[in-house]
């Protein structure tokens, strides 16, 4: 009975401490070099208080044989790029140890902030560059939104009401499987252009709630056929993947076209394009849409999209949103400004000012102030789950969190991923399906 | 763009990783969520082990047979907060001679406690401390055949759970916990118990579980009693195979079977449950 019994629960702990164990790995992803710099951050999600001291925990492995002596130092600046402090110490490692300092950086006001962590040593420079932030549901910023904002966005809503939708559902056999139907769905939109997206249904069960899903900047969506208790629907917006028949423009193009001219700027029928998606969710309860339960999704230009969906159309009835493009355009401008290199949107942007004399950066803002989705946060009333990447450089965490922060919902949280760029990670799904199951008390 | 539709690749997994589950065990139940698991089960013993671990066979005619319908409650208080609260109710036939039979039925001992998720590990294993009090809802001096110790009493239990690791299986579930229950007498008893389960997926809809429990029960009081729940100073274990299908998102049910092959003091028992899982 004894050894049996040890024997039992030694297998058990066995098992759990390596379920720990791999739980651990999971979380690290291993790092390789001759010398090998890790900056933690105190707080997990690198988010500090302005009343608290900024600390890092860095860690130095020389995985050489050599005694290495050095310096290692840590440079902070602001969004803008303007140093606030730079700091250096002696760095003496032997070969093959570790090393571990720590940082303490004085309390900051409000706002995000680059460190970069530098090692030097005679053979060997490496710099690991990190953002923290300070205070983040405390950030805010100036909205320009022109006094007929709101008139534009319902005249284009007559407009698009006017067109008739013409939905037609098609079947896809080819594309089913024993546990979910495809079906191809395509519908006029504003200014009467076809788009078209992917309609997948569980076959197990009667009556779903949906998840909306918007695309990000020219990216095809696909039928998802991993949502099980979820009817999923994918919108191509037009000049998105089979939504492509008039509009087929490649990345360097898209978001300016017709941008000197804002009642016929493309995300002018693309925003037109989300509602319409919704129309039809609307229009076909008979399919098993629990129309009291749509959440519309996206990430960056989707996240944007996601955002102006639920801000114009009261019927979504929770947001997910990731890293989203375009936030507070004009804090984002003048961000870009401090890039070594420039990145998308502002490539695009400054690709196409450079391109067209007279094009002026006022003459950006007056058509953008009608799209920017900070513009849109204040009529957000349903519950936002919003994640950021703080190393994100398209769509900067100060711009994210000036677009929270002005979301008139009060059921808002935001998940912070300090290492990503233009992403989040596999925790914030797991937690964003929590948080849907909990909103729609989902069993 | 192609880090966009890395998004997207994530979203396909966090459906699929959600486990199956018998009970909730150390699974947070999510916040305003209910559920409700009634369980019967059935229990019997003819032979004992004595204290050496030896079976001892019972006198022909005699044994103890018991039918228990427990009644489940959690509720999600908050994401990280439970209140978990079971109530049993027992019918006992304890035949001790021919034609000398103790009856009795009526509520056992309730448990109610809270549980609170200490760690999540990236959402897919959770490792949660549950501390519950024991109520015994009977007068133990009117029962012939007592249906528990008739003592108030403290549970404190670690819980660890979650996704059988990659490499041990592509899909499945584990639960491990460990819990210290004391009785507030002077015999006690204090017991320590320890359940591990795993559990596989078979189909999408059907599941097999294997429970496994060591029992571990101390007390002055060393005398042999054939009433498990009346029994003070005893251990035994017991494996449980269970076989669940799950109906629909708000109701599962699961069938097992159970025996226990090594004891000392205790019962040579087996019986077998059934239980539904109802979320709400």
């Amino acid at each position: 009975m004894k050894r049996i019994s040890y024997l039992i629960i030694l297998s058990f702990i066995m098992l759990s401490a390596f379920s720990l164990k791999v739980a651990a790995q999971e979380e690290e992803t291993e790092e390789t070099g001759d010398i090998v710099l890790k900056a933690v951050p105190q707080n997990k999600n690198a988010l500090f208080k302005d009343y608290e001291e900024v600390k890092y925990k860095l860690q130095i492995r020389n995985n050489t044989n050599e005694f290495q002596k050095g310096t290692i130092s840590y440079l902070i600046t602001t969004d803008e790029g303007k140093k606030i402090a730079l700091s250096s110490f002696p760095l003496s490692i032997k070969g093959k140890a570790d090393k571990e300092l720590i940082i303490k950086v004085p309390p900051r006001s409000t706002g995000f902030y680059r460190i970069n962590f530098m090692v030097n040593l005679p053979d060997y420079d490496d710099t690991v560059r990190r953002v923290f932030g300070v205070n983040p549901e405390q950030i805010t910023s100036q909205l320009y939104k022109p006094a007929d904002f709101d008139a534009f966005w319902k005249q284009s809503r007559e407009q698009l009401a006017k067109v008739v939708p013409s939905y037609r559902v098609l079947e896809r056999k080819d594309l089913s499987t024993d546990e979910k139907k495809v079906y191809a769905v395509e519908m006029h939109s504003y200014g009467n252009l076809v788009i078209r997206g992917w309609l997948v249904i569980p076959r197990d069960g009667k009556n779903f709630p949906v998840h909306y899903r918007v695309p990000g900047y020219v990216v095809t969506l696909k039928p998802n056929m991993d949502n099980d208790d979820f009817i999923a629907f994918d919108l191509n917006v037009r000049g998105n993947g089979n939504s492509q028949d008039i509009i087929n423009i490649g990345t360097d193009n898209y978001s300016v076209v017709n941008i000197e001219n804002k009642d016929k700027y493309i995300y002018r029928g693309v925003y037109m394009d989300c509602l319409r998606g919704l129309d039809f969710l609307y229009s076909h309860p008979n399919l098993g849409i629990d129309t009291s339960k749509i959440f519309v999704e996206g990430g960056s230009q989707g996240g944007s999209l996601a955002l102006i969906t639920a801000a114009l159309d009261k019927r979504v009835k929770l947001l997910t949103i990731q890293v989203p493009l375009y936030a507070d355009i004009h804090d984002n401008y003048s961000i870009s400004e401090s890039y070594e290199r420039q990145v998308f949107p502002f490539k695009v942007f400054r690709k196409y000012q450079s391109q067209h004399a007279g094009f002026t950066w006022d003459k950006f803002y007056s058509t953008w102030d009608y799209y920017d989705p900070q513009n849109f946060a204040q009529m957000v009333k349903c519950p936002v789950l919003m994640g950021i990447g703080l190393l994100d450089q398209f769509c900067p965490p100060r711009c994210s969190m000036a677009l929270y922060n002005h979301i008139s919902s009060t059921n808002k949280e935001f998940v912070c991923v300090p290492n990503s760029t233009h992403e989040v990670n596999f925790n914030y799904f797991m937690f964003q399906n929590l948080w849907l199951r909990e909103k729609f008390r989902i069993p | 763009m192609k880090k966009i539709i890395t998004f997207f690749l994530f979203t396909c997994l966090f459906f699929v990783l959600m486990p199956p589950l018998k009970t909730f065990a150390g699974f947070p139940i999510g916040k305003y969520r209910n559920v409700i698991v009634p369980t019967f089960s059935y229990y019997h013993q003819k032979d004992r082990f004595d204290d050496k671990d030896n079976v001892i066979k019972g006198a022909p005619g005699t044994g103890f047979t018991s039918y228990s319908a427990n009644l489940y409650i959690g509720y999600g208080i908050s994401r990280r907060l439970d209140f978990i609260a079971i109530i049993p109710y027992l019918y006992q036939q304890n035949v001790i001679a021919p034609g000398n039979t103790l009856i009795d039925a009526g509520l056992g001992d309730m448990t109610v406690g809270l549980s609170y998720n200490l760690v999540n590990f990236n959402y897919i294993r959770f490792l949660s401390i549950g501390v519950s009090g024991i109520v015994p809802l009977y007068k133990s001096s009117n029962g012939i055949s007592p249906l528990g110790l008739g003592n108030y009493g403290t549970e404190v239990k670690l819980m660890y759970c979650g996704n059988l690791p990659k490499d041990v299986a592509s899909k499945g579930y584990f639960n491990a916990e460990f819990a210290y229950r004391k009785y507030y007498d002077s015999q006690g008893p204090d017991q320590i118990s320890f359940t591990g389960t795993v559990g596989y997926p078979i189909t999408k809809h059907n599941q097999l579980s294997l429970d496994i429990l060591l029992f571990r029960s101390f007390s002055s009081n060393k005398t042999f009693n054939s009433n498990i729940f009346a029994a003070h100073d005893y251990s035994f274990f017991k494996p449980q195979l269970n076989f669940g299908h799950t109906f629909t998102r708000k109701f599962s049910m699961f069938v097992g079977g159970f025996y226990v092959p090594f004891g000392v003091n205790t019962g040579v028992g087996y019986g077998s449950s059934v239980l539904a899982v109802i979320k709400l």
